[in-house]
């Protein structure tokens, strides 16, 4: 098991390394640059501002020299200045960690709270009909467009205050109570998409426990159907799904970019979203590799707690 | 013992009555909230060109001159100025300006900046508004003395600018830039900046304006969507939003909670030609195509009529705007335009691509509408619609035919005129050369006589429209939202928040 | 138990009726829609939904039927979800079975390659490709097909490897069938089940993506109708014609629901684990 793990953490260094060769040279694909962004079409430069002016962007050197140069400092962990503010990029991009991690738990909560409960009810119905409706229903919430039900969301409670951030982000550790109502929604309108991916993995669980041979023996004993769902169906057919909302959190550390921009949240999604439209190069190769680095960690993780769970995949390799 | 204790229940009830003045809850702090759809990108006055963060340099900052509500020229730090001969301006400063550090603002503080400005190592977009200077010189403690290499009679104009405001000089070189710090005299002082949240500024005690300003607080709030801004005033979230879109605008207009200033700006939308890639090099076909653009039009639909048709200097400048119904192509003409067009050779039409961009400078509204009305004369337009940074790119690169714009104009002609129609104007994208323009355009900048400079700006604001380097279509409205409990703002039409200065809010 | 394939059979026709009802639509709206989509009447901005003007869903902010753009962008919303998913099954695949077959060196080198395009959040990897590529519609398809690649090549290597060493392929292999006959006639078939399912899932995502991106300027642009940017367009007017966002939105969500229930249905159904269910 520890060789594994070894092994795939040594794997994740070409991965990365992979990565950030291709942010920071596909970066420089993308026509316009931060500088020509900065001038606009206002402002007018001698030859002497815009040989400084391209020293101050970065655009003085050829792009593998500016490479080896950034990867030098960002293994020393300069990982250099916005060309938009001046600001040094990391201290930003880690300031606004603490709001995308709160908004992945949150609609991992909500999802799991939603999503569990409606896959277990799903998975008793014998009633065809209310099966289907249930199943319709669960599957709605993965097709709502998350950015048209935040708009919605957006327009229905723009009159009532503290409910939408506008621009007022307040930190949990400032005030825990206005945090969590103002996050309250986005989180709901990621969470719903999440709820009906668990829900279908909780009902599918379910059943392949339901049916067991040990789950029939304890309801021959006659334990209460209650005890036989809480006890051991539910125990087994947990991890699995725990496993899936693993999967699927690294995708809302960095996918919430809509959301982060319809509600006006300070996350990390609309930063990346804001430096690929602004070329703010030293900011989209720190955050990209960033947001890569906890997504592929994440995964790593949560692909452990499967193989631990589920003997057959660690023999194969299938799954890894 | 009687005549005592009345004594003592006097004195009692005096040091009461005193000790409950002491004792008294501090008044409660008037605090305005301007909602804001952009983050200020940094706030290095000397640097920064984004609107953003003018819009909070305004109130951390001075400069020498500034522009009031009808965009003449009044005192702002220098309280008096002489003009001997047009290379020499002298200013004399007010006595007791304060930085927001302590020190007083002197003579050297002028020099200091503006040399700053000037040096290429800044790379300040102030730079081209006072490039003819050639030396600054401290007369004395209040005075300076600014000597130019040749007249330049948007030099006053160009001083107002945000970018030629006043710094402290220990700040610049404790930082190596302003773009986080507060170097300034202004009327208001940084306190605390949470990017892409909130930005908090506090009354500056010392500023030199008795009285002003009368807000203790002003709070930055960055909320990117119009509907929210508009919602966030109406239930009293922000005091303040600057709205840009007209449907938002409309809809504030019939609320009663809310009230609605509006006023055409200094920026201009243009639709412009490159004048090098066929058929625009021809005259004839740029002026059809002026002929048959409805500006009204385009004006109700792209902004639902908040704004003003406008010619080549923005219809704002009352002082320098020759009206739109006399400028030539005032309505459309379609026989007229038709005509032309075979004239040049396209009886039959033609087709060509309009740049555009989703985002609010980049026209797509407008191009869209234009698309419709040049069906009328036969001319079929494709729209390219690009992203901004790529629509940024194609401009300085000149790779458009035609392009939708938004450019920022001058209440004073030269500043927005020279840089933008001169054969070597630095943002001269059309590639637009025309030795008459360039002649009345020189005139315009060394006359010193008012009037003489009037005529040559009319004479000036014909050609423009005739020779059509670009279709001049409107200005915007400038839009404040404000809540009834806001009091003392005025609108300035280059967007300024300088009014803020003297605003109450009554809670 | 067959009220239960009753129920599985009636979410995989419900989500087929759906789609089919898309692709009337689409059909229909080469040859006829009730108003030009795309240009504009200026008399006409921001109408409520009526009969009376024949605009049953309204108008738009520049006077154009929404009801026409809702047709036209069924076109565009669903040839783009179909050639992306297409592009990135056949791509993906293709690397998954190769990288499962061969193993070693290819099978690392193959999957490294999947990890990166991994390893980055789906739309942020679109908006990614869209920048680089620049806004055309076709470019779309690419960008979707790219953030399919890895899902696709992940799943077809693993149905691979499953196979790979099970004794029906040994005994095969020691016949001296080749590696392409024993691809072709045992491996393929096999995979086919988990790539179906994945298939009609990845349908349904890309319509999302494809609003996202266009909701974001970055897709389909403007005056060309898609739902995703329609929804942008009526950001702003929203609270002055809520029409403009209700039916765009709508549609994505009845397609997207559509290819959801058939690929929940068709895993139901063809998921073996789940086959005894009673």
């Amino acid at each position: 098991m520890f060789r594994y793990i070894v092994k795939r953490l040594l794997s994740l260094i070409p991965v990365l390394f992979g990565v950030s060769i291709i942010v920071f040279f596909l970066v420089r694909l993308i026509p316009g640059s931060a500088l020509e962004m900065y001038m606009g079409t206002q402002v007018e430069a001698t030859p002497e501002q815009m040989i400084e002016l391209q020293r101050i962007f970065g655009e003085d050197k050829p792009v593998p020299v500016l490479y080896v140069e950034w990867l030098g400092r960002i293994l020393q962990g300069d990982f250099g200045y916005s060309l938009r503010t001046g600001r040094p990029v990391l201290p930003d991009i880690l300031s606004r960690l603490p709001l995308s991690l709160e908004l992945t738990i949150l609609s991992l909560a909500l999802a799991l709270l939603i999503g569990i409960p409606q896959g277990i009810l799903s998975s008793l119905k014998r009633n065809p009909f209310s099966d289907v409706i249930n199943r319709v229903i669960g599957l709605l919430g993965l097709s709502l467009p998350q950015f048209w039900l935040a708009s919605l969301m957006v327009l229905a409670f723009a009159n009532f205050s503290g409910w939408i951030p506008m621009g007022n982000y307040i930190k949990f550790s400032v005030d825990p109570i206005r945090n969590l109502r103002m996050l309250l929604l986005p989180s709901l309108a990621i969470g719903i998409g999440l709820a009906a991916v668990i829900m279908r993995y909780t009902r599918n669980s379910m059943l392949e426990v339901l049916q067991m041979d040990y789950i029939r023996t304890a309801k021959a004993k006659g334990l209460t159907k209650r005890v036989v769902i809480l006890r051991h169906a539910l125990k087994n057919a947990i991890l699995p799904v725990i496993t899936v909302a693993g999967f699927n959190t690294g995708y809302l550390l960095g996918g919430a970019i809509v959301i982060e921009e319809v509600f006006a949240l300070p996350g990390m999604g609309r930063l990346a979203l804001y430096a690929i439209y602004q070329r703010d190069y030293p900011v989209i190769q720190a955050i990209v590799l960033m947001i890569a680095t906890i997504f592929v960690l994440v995964n790593l993780v949560t692909d452990l707690i499967y193989a631990m769970v589920d003997p057959r995949i660690r023999l194969d390799d299938g799954g890894r | 013992m009687k005549r005592p204790s009345i004594m003592l229940i006097a004195l009692l009830a005096v040091t009461l009555f005193g000790a409950a003045g002491a004792f008294a809850a501090p008044a409660a702090q008037a605090v305005l909230t301007i909602g804001v759809d952009q983050e200020a990108v940094g706030i290095d006055p000397h640097i920064v060109t984004a609107f953003s963060s003018m819009r909070r340099i305004d109130l951390m900052y001075n400069r020498l001159v500034r522009l009031d509500d009808n965009f003449v020229v009044v005192p702002d730090l220098a309280e008096s100025w002489e003009v001997p001969n047009n290379v020499t301006y002298i200013f004399h400063l007010r006595k007791g300006v304060k930085f927001h550090n302590g020190r007083e603002l002197t003579a050297d503080d002028v020099q200091y900046s503006l040399q700053r400005i000037l040096d290429p190592k800044t790379a300040s977009p102030g730079r081209s508004y006072v490039s003819l200077i050639t030396s600054i010189d401290v007369v004395d403690r209040y005075t300076v003395k600014l000597n130019l290499s040749a007249p330049l009679a948007s030099l006053l104009d160009g001083l107002t600018s945000n970018n030629c405001s006043i710094v402290a000089k220990e700040a610049v070189e404790a930082n190596g830039n302003l773009q986080k710090t507060d170097a300034g005299t202004g009327p208001f002082m940084l306190q605390d900046w949470i990017p892409d949240n909130s930005m908090t500024l506090v009354k500056n005690a010392s500023y030199f304006e008795k009285g002003a300003p009368y807000l203790d607080k002003v709070i930055f709030r960055v909320i990117p969507e119009q509907a929210s801004l508009l919602a966030g005033v109406k239930s009293g979230d922000i005091d303040l939003a600057t709205i840009s879109d007209g449907a938002t605008i409309r809809q504030a207009s019939k609320d009663s909670k809310v009230v609605v200033m509006s006023k055409p700006g200094l920026n201009m939308r243009i639709f412009s030609f490159n004048t090098t890639k066929k058929p625009f090099d021809d005259v004839r076909v740029r002026q059809a195509l002026a002929m048959t653009l409805n500006r009204s039009e385009i004006l109700g639909i792209a902004e639902f009529g908040m704004g003003k048709p406008t010619g080549p200097v923005p219809v704002a400048a009352t002082q320098w705007a020759v009206p739109v119904a006399k400028l030539p192509y005032a309505s459309p003409d379609i026989a007229k335009a038709k005509k032309l067009l075979a004239e040049a050779g396209y009886p039959k039409g033609f087709s060509f691509k309009i740049t555009c961009s989703a985002t609010y400078e980049g026209g797509l509204a407008v191009a869209q509408v234009a698309q419709e009305e040049l069906k009328k004369i036969g001319v079929t337009a494709e729209l390219e619609v690009v992203e901004w940074g790529v629509y940024i790119d194609k401009w300085v690169k000149r790779d458009f035919e035609t392009m939708i714009e938004l450019r920022g104009g001058s209440g004073e002609p030269d500043r927005f005129l020279y840089r933008t129609f001169y054969s070597t104007g630095g943002v001269n994208n059309f590639l637009f050369k025309d030795a008459e323009v360039d002649k009345y355009l020189d005139l315009g900048r060394t006359q010193t006589v008012l009037a003489d400079r009037k005529a040559s700006y009319n004479k000036l604001q014909t050609l423009l429209t005739e020779k059509a380097p670009a279709i001049f279509l409107y200005c915007p409205n400038e839009n404040q939202v404000m809540g009834k409990q806001v009091s003392g703002f005025k609108l300035v039409g280059n967007g300024s928040l300088f009014y803020v200065t003297f605003t109450k809010v009554k809670r | 138990m067959k009220s239960n394939s009753l129920t599985r059979n009636s979410i995989v026709m419900t989500g087929l009726a759906i789609i089919g009802v898309y692709i009337a639509i689409m059909v229909v709206s080469t040859f006829w829609l009730p108003f030009d989509p795309i240009s504009m009447d200026t008399d006409h901005i921001l109408e409520a939904p009526s009969l009376a003007t024949g605009h049953l869903f309204g108008t738009d902010e520049f006077g154009r039927d929404i009801l026409s753009r809702i047709m036209k962008g069924s076109t565009i919303s669903l040839i783009i979800s179909v050639a992306a998913t297409l592009l990135g099954t056949l791509v993906g695949t293709f690397m998954g079975v190769w990288a499962g077959y061969l193993g070693g060196r290819w099978d690392n080198v193959l999957m490294r390659i999947a990890d990166v395009l991994f390893s980055f959040p789906s739309l942020l990897l679109a908006i990614f490709v869209m920048a680089i590529l620049g806004e055309k519609t076709f470019n779309v398809v690419i960008a979707i097909g790219i953030v399919y690649i890895p899902q696709f090549a992940r799943i077809s290597r693993g149905a691979i490897l499953t196979i790979k060493s099970s004794e029906f392929i040994k005994a095969a292999k020691s016949n001296g069938a080749s590696s392409g006959f024993i691809l072709r006639k045992h491996l393929l078939p096999n995979i086919l089940v988990p790539l179906i399912v994945q298939v009609s899932l990845s349908l349904s995502v890309a319509i999302l993506l494809e609003s996202s991106l266009s909701f974001l300027g970055l897709g389909v642009q403007p005056p060309a109708p898609s739902w995703g940017n329609m929804l942008s367009g009526a950001r702003k007017v929203m609270v002055l014609a809520p029409w403009t966002a209700i039916y765009p939105g709508i549609a994505i969500v009845l397609l997207v629901l559509g290819f959801n229930l058939l690929g929940d249905g068709l895993r139901d159904i063809l998921d073996p684990r789940l086959r005894n269910v009673r």
